[in-house]
């Protein structure tokens, strides 16, 4: 390796920035577009790890994801207001997941309310339209519904009870390249 | 949500048809017809899996894609 190109890199991650501890970031640095490269090796790398873990554990990989999911769920919300109405909790929800999900609550048009009483289950529709797991499913042409599903899965049923307090179920009843019918349900 | 079906180009096939997990389509007379559009929630399945490229949607809120290598789209769009 020549000395130029070890000067080059040094040059490279110098700079005259007084960077003190007490300073906090205000801004997303680099901007997002300068970010592009960092978020499909980031996608690229989960798509790898999901794609190993489905080779390697088969049907436990899905057991696996899940549970991270569950946890992760469980941690974000414990700062949440707690609340009884699962319309509340919804909400609460949707303003945690932001930025990485966005949802809305959804029925088809011969339901005459949000909340389904059939076949003795009570159930929620929610359609998930912006989905980081379906752009990095899709960034590695990967299909959909599978372990990394399963962290959203998790991460919305942990959440769900994290701020209700009751059991909850997350089901795929349909995935697609704009938007994902999933079925919630209440326990 | 309007979908519209360019009758001239669908095929016929009833890819939509059975795809669409909430019978928004039907087949009459070999077109495809969208039937229950207010039951459409924007998945675009029926899009990705037309091989005629019939269908159109509009009012449809379009996910964040950034799945998409704007590199690989500048490139493209020189090209094409």
């Amino acid at each position: 390796m020549s000395g130029g190109y070890i000067d080059e890199l040094h040059e490279a991650f110098h700079s005259d920035l007084i960077y003190r501890s007490e300073d906090i970031p205000l801004d997303c640095s680099p901007k997002p577009k300068e970010m592009e490269q960092t978020l499909h090796g980031v996608m690229k790398l989960n798509g790898l790890i999901i794609r190993s873990l489905e080779e390697i554990a088969g049907r436990g990989a899905n057991a696996v994801t899940y549970r991270a999911g569950k946890k992760f769920g469980h941690e974000v919300a414990k700062y949440f207001q707690k609340r009884d109405d699962v319309e509340g909790a919804l909400h609460e929800l949707s303003d945690l997941l932001r930025g990485q999900y966005s949802f809305e609550v959804w029925k088809p048009e011969d339901k005459e309310t949000f909340i389904i009483e059939e076949n003795g289950e009570t159930f929620i529709y929610l359609v998930f339209h912006d989905c980081i797991v379906r752009q990095t499913l899709r960034r590695n042409g990967l299909d959909q519904g599978g372990p990394l599903c399963q962290t959203l899965f998790g991460y919305v049923v942990g959440a769900i009870e994290e701020i209700t307090g009751r059991k909850a179920k997350l089901e795929i009843v349909h995935t697609g390249p704009n938007a994902c019918l999933k079925k919630l349900v209440l326990k | 949500m309007d979908i519209h079906v360019d009758k001239d180009a669908c095929v016929g096939c009833g890819l939509c048809v059975k795809d669409c997990p909430m019978h928004v389509y039907e087949l009459q007379n070999n077109v495809s017809v969208a039937v229950r559009p207010n039951n459409c929630m924007g998945c675009l399945s029926c899009h990705e899996i037309c091989p005629a490229q019939a269908l159109e949607h509009r009012g449809i809120y379009a996910a964040r894609r950034h799945y998409i290598d704007i590199k690989v789209c500048e490139m493209l769009r020189k090209v094409v």
